[in-house]
């Protein structure tokens, strides 16, 4: 599935304000466990926080199921959203 | 104020690390502790204030509290209260907060006829909660479901966090928890705004009073009327908890109180106004001139003022003004002003009530002032009766309330929260007294806050500070002289004082200096503070006097019987010096 490039630039955002103070990884698909801050309980606010930026709910399935960025863009894409 | 640590534990998982907590993060360094160990966190870190997020049912399950009566139901609470009533009861001198939630969903129909189980379950422990608080100072208790109703309990909560994460809150939810905390923390470290300024047309009535008359204006009645009077009878409220209420409006002054006399639907009178710049000035220079005549801080103020260019130039020109933005719907302001945090106080003393009163004296003498020749005539004049009254159990809520506002005239600025200061009430050495004043303009109330701690023949200033209410009158002199003696009868030689530049207190600057006190070690060195004292000094400077040397001026002004002049025989006594 081809993604908007932006959603990813903006999930990648997201991903850098909820964990100030981490080294992100290079490259785009990024998934949890990339860094030691990106544990489980981080994963969890971190899904909450792109609940919050787009404005969006994930089912508790979701939550489980949605490991790396590239996942959770589409699932985005998936709620409606287009593009960021 | 320093970046504190807030050690936060909670029956559910509070998602540390969560965006929610961020603004909270700006206050306080937050330290969780893990998941489900909040008995022990409640116990350690005694010096740290702790919040402790209660959620009723991640303990009990609404089945348990079927069929209980009020007592079961108090044992069924008990042992979850008793890791917090352990940690009031111990050392901890740091704040405890608690926000608790006892919400649950439920049919609107089951309680028509009677609360449920489960309903009189969460009264019982809002009681509990409640008596512990009355019983100890350092509590402070955040009702989550008050907090949560403003928008709605239901978006607070998530089933799919606690089932996922074993968070029984939403991200707002969460959000409003850091919020509420963020409120109380604020208050236990900065006092709460003092002065009220009030505009007129726009704010106190509608309509343009110089235009329209006294007769036109829109106040009282139904419609937009009733909501000017409710905003003014909030106002009136924050007077009654002792927030003083000053106008500065662009109007003609004698329009203003005609309004103010002849109105018949004016909530405020004329005696709720401590202060007033009724004219064409700029708003900026009448409120520097309002917080000269009440000899208070500009930051003590908060402005509110319908015209949205009086704002921003109030803003611009007067930084340390509070000047909160306002809807434009004017029918919101009422409750606007109710549920001001800017003014809130956990608690509300006997001086508070009386303080407009207070203030127009203070306005009063003020003017006599400036108008006497011989300032010893003048004060004697005044028939001030000081009088000191140990600090204790009935007037700690006032001592703690000095504490956190006394600015100026505060030689150390030692903030002690609630608890310390309830210790050192009853730690026997300590010497503690609230000193209180009147005179011929009225009563001051309890005005001036003195706590030494003693080690054998010495005795370290711990908290020297009067209020700026009665700055000018000499009362410091006298206080000193009243610890003096105090201290003699109990052996004490030497006195020790710190004085801590907090910023604000330069007008107690030269206090020490000018009592006797000689800065030390610049001082003969020899006795030096004893190990117990000099562990409770800060990093300012360190003062030391032998009590039989210390300056004592002016006691005479004072109509003190009991302790006239003459019962200090060694204040200035140079033959008598050890």
């Amino acid at each position: 599935m081809t993604l908007p490039a932006p959603l990813l630039h903006i999930l990648k955002d997201v991903l850098r304000r909820q964990f100030p103070k981490a080294i992100l990884p290079e490259g785009e698909d990024l998934s949890v466990g990339a860094f030691p801050e990106w544990d489980s309980l981080g994963h969890f606010n971190f899904l909450m926080s792109v609940e919050e930026r787009f404005d969006v709910r994930f089912s508790m399935e979701e939550m489980t199921e949605l490991k790396g960025l590239k996942q959770i863009a589409a699932a985005l894409t998936a709620h409606g959203v287009v593009g960021g | 104020m320093t970046h504190q640590i807030l050690r936060v534990c909670g029956t559910s998982n509070l998602l540390p690390g969560a965006a929610a907590w961020r603004p909270l993060e700006a206050k306080a360094t937050l330290a969780f502790g893990e998941y489900g160990d909040w008995p022990q966190a409640l116990l350690a870190g005694a010096d740290d204030p702790v919040l402790w997020v209660l959620v009723l049912e991640d303990l009990i399950s609404p089945d348990q509290a079927e069929g209980l009566d009020a007592e079961a139901m108090d044992a069924l609470l008990r042992p979850i209260l008793e890791p917090l009533r352990a940690r009031l009861e111990g050392q901890a001198t740091a704040a405890a907060l608690v926000a608790w939630s006892a919400w649950r969903p439920d049919a609107i129909v089951r309680a028509s006829r009677r609360p449920t189980a489960w309903q009189r379950l969460a009264r019982r422990l809002e009681t509990a909660l409640y008596a512990l608080a009355a019983q100890y100072p350092g509590l402070h208790l955040i009702a989550l479901d008050e907090v949560f109703a403003i928008e709605g309990l239901r978006g607070a909560f998530d089933a799919r966090n606690l089932y996922a994460a074993r968070c029984r809150l939403s991200r707002r939810g969460l959000g409003e928890l850091a919020g509420a905390v963020a409120c109380v923390l604020d208050r236990l470290a900065q006092p709460a705004k003092k002065v009220l300024v009030l505009d007129c047309d726009g704010v106190l009535w509608g309509d343009v009073l110089g235009e329209v008359g006294v007769g036109r204006i829109v106040l009282g009645g139904d419609g937009l009327g009733k909501a000017f009077a409710d905003l003014q009878a909030a106002a009136l409220r924050l007077a009654r908890r002792g927030v003083i209420l000053v106008l500065a409006s662009k109007n003609n002054e004698a329009e203003v109180w005609a309004a103010f006399d002849q109105h018949p639907e004016m909530i405020l009178s004329r005696k709720d106004i401590a202060a007033w710049r009724i004219n064409w000035r700029e708003k900026a220079d009448n409120l520097a001139e309002l917080a000269r005549d009440l000899d208070l801080g500009l930051d003590s103020f908060v402005f509110f003022d319908d015209n949205p260019l009086e704002r921003e130039k109030m803003r611009a020109a007067q930084a340390q003004v509070s000047t909160p933005e306002l809807p434009a719907d004017v029918t919101l302001w009422p409750a606007l002003l109710d549920s001001f945090d800017l003014f809130a106080k956990a608690e509300v003393t006997a001086e508070d009530t009386a303080k407009t009163v207070q203030y127009q004296n203070r306005a009063a003498f003020s003017a006599e002032r400036s108008r006497a020749v011989n300032e010893t005539a003048f004060l004697a004049s005044l028939e001030m009766k000081p009088r000191a009254e140990p600090l204790g159990p009935a007037n700690l809520a006032r001592a703690d309330q000095l504490i956190h506002k006394t600015n100026q005239y505060n030689l150390r600025a030692e903030r002690h929260s609630a608890a310390a200061l309830a210790a050192l009430a009853a730690a026997p050495e300590t010497t503690a007294f609230l000193t209180r004043l009147s005179d011929r303009f009225g009563d001051h109330g309890a005005v001036g806050l003195t706590i030494a701690r003693r080690s054998g023949t010495h005795a370290f200033l711990d908290t020297f500070l009067m209020s700026c209410r009665v700055l000018g009158r000499r009362l410091e002199v006298w206080m000193l002289a009243d610890l003096a003696a105090r201290l003699k009868s109990l052996r004490v030689v030497w006195l020790w004082a710190e004085f801590r530049d907090s910023g604000r207190n330069a007008v107690a600057s030269d206090f020490l200096d000018a009592h006797g006190f000689s800065s030390w070690p610049d001082a003969a060195t020899a006795p030096t503070l004893p190990d117990d004292l000099a562990a409770l000094a800060g990093d300012g400077r360190l003062y030391r006097v032998a009590l039989a040397d210390l300056a004592l001026p002016h006691l005479e002004v004072f109509d003190d019987p009991a302790r006239a002049p003459a019962s200090y025989p060694e204040r200035r006594a140079p033959a008598a010096v050890s």
